[in-house]
């Protein structure tokens, strides 16, 4: 390929230097961050002033990490959904209205049957219902793609609306069992005491907004990480997201390694979203969960190249745009929240294109002018 | 409850169709070329606010309209550049394009959010035509740019099926390898369909702000129709002719909820009724799915796959 002059030849790397690794989701993050600041100066924002003051309120003072990290709790298990599908080359964008369900079935358990069980059981029977409701939730689709190969993108997708309509059914189109019976204002029933935690004060006298569940998703980012590397289940998925036709002559059998990565797929966003019953909400809450961190998990994922022990690190960093975007809106010079959501999809567009460095050799040679 | 009711959800499903239509013929010719941009909601998203700003500041509908082509250029050409450029994987590039499409569009819309539409595309107005029974509101009933865009889906089938051009790509994306050797340029072909397919799916965004919408109101503008026109994508078998049938069936459904809730049917709560659409959708990709089905389809073979000539 010839570009001005100078012959551009890519040769394919066969392994990657560490500091690639490093650099292109740094040079992602850098890039995206100037092509926000194209369009908030556009809109006549001061790119600097307000990155300084997002970075400023998401990272720096008490509440604002204490915000973030709340924040990233749901995030990192949206982002490890993502990452445990993708890696598998199976395309679930359904970790919202997983997500969704997962809310639902909590506070369903958390409603039902934790009232007669200690916290120390009623707290894991919430989550563990939760990521069932999410799973079940990808059940149609996982079974379609293993049994009928139809494509899990659309499918799961479309469901997100599904849930999205459910959730509002059952807060704002009807009086029943998940709804407040203490008032007509729309708002869900409390969960039992028991099956909810307090924040963590991190040996101050302050509430935070970060709950004990933030370090169940890191726990449960680390044993994912570790178990896919011993265990045959792993291996055999690693087979076939290479190469499922090796994994086919190898006697592996796809239609179950298939569904069931899409179930556990499932069940992760099903836990972020039973995260929020035991933590901040204490109930079905459609407000709180709208803000996308479904969609925000995919970008987490990739960004993270679908390691889950990076998936930790990158979902804090989103987390963190979206608290400081909050405290942007609220300033005396508003900027629309939506700025993180801009500066989420540049990261991922930015950190695809980098992919190309990573994979490959690039060598930019002058060419002489008569050869060009 | 009367019969003129559902005539004229029926008429209004054959309009919405125009933009489903419009964003699926993006796709289909996208696609047909071998590569897959899942970034239509988003495409919709941007044509649609980005047409409103213009309109807004200059009055003026054809350079709205224009203007959101050009956003769609740019935006597919961005997908073309990390998925026939640098071969980045075409699914992640796609559901990137919706989260920043999505992002941008209610960055820049939050100024407009709620005001009234400046401009409006009108239905043509055929006089005493539009008063003959059933024909009336379904045929004669609509804006110039439905019209044109039953034309074009004819000229689109015409240009994939009947002319040398549109052989070559449905030959780029069933067999790239063999387009290659015979001297055409797969990463060419590929940038252009995909920067005309994404042109196509801003300007049905635009069409629907200005033709079906009431205002601006963030992503609930279009409220998932660029999922439906994917999956329309699969049921008109990457056919042109074909996605009309598929976008009146699929327009009618989207239409049906507003119709009882305008005509106080309450058979079922509303939130419940605003799922069918998708549920319908899904049900259609379900029996598309059978093995029966899927051998009549026919996907391009070699969808979604980079071409690299060295690898061959």
């Amino acid at each position: 390929m010839i570009i001005l002059g100078r012959r551009v030849r890519m040769e394919q790397r066969l392994s990657t230097p560490r500091s690639l690794l490093f650099l292109v989701p740094v040079f992602s993050v850098f890039f995206a961050l100037v092509v926000g600041g194209v369009f908030l100066a556009a809109t006549g924002h001061s790119p600097i002033g307000t990155y300084l003051d997002l970075i400023d309120n998401a990272y720096t003072s008490f509440y604002g990490i204490t915000d973030t990290l709340g924040l990233a709790t749901p995030l990192i298990c949206t982002g490890l959904a993502a990452a445990f599908a993708f890696r598998m080359n199976l395309y679930s964008i359904g970790q919202e209205g997983q997500m969704y369900l997962g809310m639902i079935g909590g506070a369903w358990a958390g409603i039902a049957i934790a009232d007669s069980f200690p916290q120390l059981i009623a707290v894991p029977m919430v989550l563990i219902v939760g990521a069932l409701a999410g799973a079940a939730w990808i059940a149609l689709p996982a079974l379609l793609r293993a049994r009928l190969g139809t494509s899990e993108i659309v499918s799961t997708l479309l469901l997100n609306y599904v849930a999205l309509n459910l959730l509002n059914y059952l807060i704002f189109g009807s009086t029943g069992f998940f709804r407040d019976p203490t008032t007509s204002f729309p708002q869900g029933r409390l969960v039992a005491d028991s099956a909810r935690l307090s924040p963590i004060s991190f040996f101050t006298d302050k509430v935070t907004n970060t709950y004990p569940t933030f370090f169940i998703a890191v726990v449960l980012a680390v044993v994912l990480f570790w178990l896919m590397r011993v265990s045959n289940y792993g291996y055999e998925t690693a087979v076939y997201a290479d190469s499922p036709n090796t994994a086919r002559y190898a006697g592996m059998n796809s239609a179950w390694l298939q569904s069931s990565v899409l179930l556990i797929s499932g069940a992760l966003a099903g836990v972020g979203g039973a995260m929020y019953v035991v933590g901040p909400a204490g109930k079905v809450d459609p407000g709180l969960l709208q803000v996308g961190l479904g969609y925000a998990g995919i970008v987490v994922a990739a960004l993270a190249r679908y390691n889950f022990i990076a998936v930790i690190v990158a979902a804090v960093l989103f987390a963190g745009l979206r608290t400081g975007g909050n405290a942007l809106q609220i300033s005396n010079d508003p900027v629309p929240i939506a700025i993180a959501v801009v500066l989420q999809g540049a990261v991922l567009l930015f950190a695809l294109g980098g992919e190309l460095f990573r994979r490959n050799k690039i060598t930019i040679t002058r060419v002489r002018a008569a050869s060009a | 409850m009367n019969s003129n009711i559902w005539l004229l959800t029926f008429a209004d499903a054959i309009s919405i169709a125009t933009t489903l239509i419009l964003a699926s013929l993006g796709a289909i010719l996208t696609e047909r070329s071998g590569v897959i941009n899942l970034g239509v909601e988003g495409m919709l998203l941007m044509g649609a606010v980005t047409g409103f700003l213009v309109a807004d500041s200059s009055g003026s509908l054809w350079l709205a309209l224009f203007v959101a082509v050009l956003v769609g250029v740019v935006l597919s050409s961005v997908h073309a550049a990390l998925t026939v450029g640098l071969r980045a994987n075409q699914i992640v590039s796609g559901l990137a394009m919706v989260i920043f499409a999505t992002g941008l569009s209610q960055f820049i819309g939050k100024p407009i959010e709620g005001d009234p539409l400046p401009v409006l595309i009108r239905p043509i107005d055929f006089g005493a035509l539009s008063d003959i029974p059933f024909f009336g509101p379904v045929v004669f009933g609509h804006d110039v740019f439905t019209y044109l865009t039953w034309v074009l889906v004819a000229a689109a089938s015409f240009y994939m099926h009947r002319t040398r051009p549109g052989l070559l790509l449905r030959a780029t994306g069933d067999a790239p390898a063999t387009v290659d050797a015979q001297g055409g340029s797969v990463a060419r072909i590929r940038w252009a369909h995909t920067v005309v397919g994404g042109a196509l799916m801003t300007f049905a965004g635009a069409w629907y702000m200005f033709a079906r919408s009431a205002a601006w109101n963030q992503s609930a503008t279009t409220n998932g129709i660029g999922w439906i026109a994917l999956a329309l994508v699969v049921f008109a078998s990457w056919r042109p002719l074909r996605a009309i049938g598929g976008a009146v069936l699929f327009g009618f459904s989207l239409q049906v909820p507003f119709t009882l809730q305008a005509e106080q049917i309450r058979v079922l709560p509303p939130t419940i009724v605003a799922m069918f659409p998708y549920l319908i959708t899904l049900a259609v990709l379900v029996v598309l799915s059978t093995p029966r089905a899927r051998r009549l389809l026919g996907a391009p073979k070699m969808l979604g796959q980079p071409f690299v000539r060295d690898e061959r």
